[in-house]
């Protein structure tokens, strides 16, 4: 288990060869601080990181850490320990602003206000640019309606948030990232609450932005096998400091995907790439 | 909400707050003419000399003050209820009204309790001595509020402690009223049952100049507002500093609270109502729209309620604090049903 973090060679070679090193993440601790003198660490020492053009799915199991891991590497919440440095800075050296024209994120977090309409919600995309006073300019304007286009919502424009699906809402805050203009884009459980086509219809979105836009996505989810028709990398993250970086084929052959969701009468099918009943 | 619409609303509100101003200036115990308000206001040599000492010393004095206090309470409404996203924030919540309370009650109730060289001072000081009470009162509990903020992160956190000081110091001055006699008692209640007609014209228009002073700065935090909406990790995801703009946050709104509470008495339900009747009439989150609104929606409502107090016609005028209640509690839960009715529609 303590080598687990040496990351798959193969994964790193096509991250590091094919593609230039968006994101780079060095020895990194993540978890809470509870006290002051109390620390809860999920995850210790992980070594991986992020190229042009890659989709790539962190998987594991209910409170693997997935969210917090993510959550780290936008500076929401502070890391323990390690670095990550974004094209070659480091991550603590840069400024808020500066995060958020690097880095977008859509999250699980439940948005209440009854008011806001889809437009309000992408608008706050373009904040890290511009003027202070929250007047939208005329490229603001033009980058948001193009980001609704990008995800086919630009009908909910002036719908209330609030009244919107789960799936259309989900649109609109991809929208919202997209409008923030970023190399890359993490998502925190895109596809939960989906109805089965709507999560397909997800994924394609973010396999679009990939292949024509050339962003690089890193996304959690819990729909393994979907995940793995899309992701050209996988990062697998357990309990006990388990951290795994490979590419899907090589990650199934191995049994990696089978080990990590380890439940008695469930196994990974690896021809099929579906879990199935023993 | 059409952008016409809105427009529209941007065009009338004015237009009702020059027309209830107006009202305030000719409206009173005496009767006094539109043109003698005219002239008064113009300040013609030819006028009545008594309209005009009523115009001028009284009415505008009062209209002005009731205005920038309107003004200021809806915006730390709004902005309280932004920043610890709760519908039920508003100036009191925080423990501020109830520090100038303190404040007011250590100057006039323990000032009888002390002897008659406190009551002298007192005498000699008079309105003004109340005012720094109220304001010194209502800076501390603002300052424990920001101490504990920038130690506390969460909002909610802040706001619970902010609730639990404005118990411990209501208590406090419960015990004072409990122990002083009842001269000082009825100064007291008097003040608390709050009033716009205790400014004279310089200190009204030093008011509404602060009052309009800090809205400008306010304007220039519409954007992180409007993040703080979607929620602190996206405000944090947009690329601004949550923790500090708390702090400014609760800066701002205690100030104009404090302001607002020094020269008025507490002034109820305003700062909570008025971002809800914004929201409603305007059907929109947005600060950008919602600031102005809450602005021209808050002077109107407190002009309005003071011509109202006004209205039995009177030598006094009904307590200013009973009328914003009577006449703004129907109005929001009929703002909010309606509001409901219509997003569910």
């Amino acid at each position: 288990m303590d080598s687990s973090h040496l990351t798959n060679p193969e994964g790193l070679q096509t991250a590091s060869t094919l593609n230039d090193r968006l994101l780079q993440v060095e020895n990194l601790i993540t978890g809470y601080k509870l006290s002051r003198s109390k620390i809860l660490s999920l995850h210790n020492d992980i070594n991986t990181s992020i190229g042009k053009g890659e989709l790539i799915a962190l998987l594991g199991p209910n409170g693997a850490g997935k969210s917090t891991l993510l959550k780290s590497l936008t500076a929401i919440i502070p890391v323990l320990d390690g670095n990550i440095y974004y094209n070659g800075k480091n991550l603590s050296n840069l400024s808020r602003k500066e995060v958020a024209r690097l880095v977008a994120v859509v999250l699980t977090d439940k948005i209440d206000d009854k008011y806001l309409t889809a437009y309000d919600i992408v608008g706050t995309g373009r904040y890290p640019y511009g003027s202070f006073t929250g007047k939208l300019t005329s490229s603001d304007k033009l980058i948001i309606e193009k980001s609704f286009k990008d995800v086919g919502a630009s009908e909910l424009k002036n719908r209330y948030f609030h009244s919107l699906s789960d799936g259309e809402k989900q649109k609109v805050l991809l929208a919202r990232a997209i409008a923030q203009d970023t190399p890359i884009i993490l998502l925190d459980e895109p596809t939960a609450y989906i109805d089965s086509p709507g999560k397909v219809i997800i994924m394609n979105l973010l396999n679009d932005l990939v292949l024509k836009q050339n962003k690089s996505i890193l996304l959690t989810t819990h729909d393994t096998e979907l995940a793995l028709n899309y992701a050209t990398r996988l990062w697998l993250l357990g309990k006990e400091n388990y951290f795994e970086d490979g590419v899907p084929v090589e990650m199934i052959k191995s049994g990696l995907i089978n080990n990590l969701f380890d439940r008695e009468g469930v196994v990974f099918n690896k021809r099929n790439r579906r879990f199935e009943k023993v | 909400m059409s952008k016409k619409h809105t427009k529209l609303i941007f065009v009338v509100l004015p237009l009702l707050i020059v027309f209830l101003f107006l009202i305030n200036l000719w409206y009173g115990s005496v009767v006094i003419s539109w043109i003698d308000v005219w002239d008064a206001l113009m300040l013609n040599v030819n006028a009545n000399q008594a309209s005009k000492i009523i115009i001028l010393q009284y009415r505008l004095p009062q209209a002005i003050t009731a205005m920038s206090v309107g003004i200021g309470l809806s915006i730390s409404g709004l902005l309280l209820q932004t920043t610890f996203s709760n519908p039920l924030a508003g100036p009191s919540v925080l423990g501020i009204s109830a520090g100038a309370s303190l404040g007011v009650a250590i100057m006039v109730l323990l000032g009888g309790v002390v002897g008659a060289s406190f009551s002298g001072t007192l005498l000699i000081l008079g309105d003004m001595a109340i005012v720094l009470a109220a304001f010194a009162g209502a800076l501390a509990v603002l300052l424990i509020i920001i101490f504990v903020s920038g130690r506390v992160g969460n909002a909610v956190t802040i706001l619970i402690i902010g609730i639990m000081i404005g118990y411990l110091v209501s208590a406090i001055v419960g015990t004072m009223q409990f122990f002083s006699s009842s001269e000082d008692l009825h100064a007291f209640v008097l003040w608390g049952l709050g009033s716009f007609s205790k400014t004279s014209i310089v200190q009204s228009i030093w008011i509404f100049i602060t009052t309009i002073l800090v809205l400008i700065v306010t304007m220039w935090f519409v954007k992180p507002l409007n993040a703080l909406l979607l929620g602190r990790q996206y405000a944090v995801s947009s690329g601004f500093n949550v923790k500090f703009l708390q702090s400014i946050f609760i800066l701002i709104s205690g100030f104009l609270i404090a302001l607002g509470t020094a020269f008025t008495g507490p002034i109820a339900f305003i700062g909570l109502a008025v971002p809800h009747i914004a929201r409603t009439v305007f059907r929109t989150s947005n600060h950008r729209i919602l600031l102005p609104a809450v602005v021209l929606i808050g002077a109107a409502l407190t002009l309005g309620c003071n011509f109202i107090s006004k209205l039995p016609g009177y030598d006094a005028s009904l307590p200013i604090n009973a009328v914003t209640s009577i006449v703004g509690a129907p109005i929001v839960i009929w703002v909010i049903i309606k509001g409901r009715r219509m997003s569910n529609g």
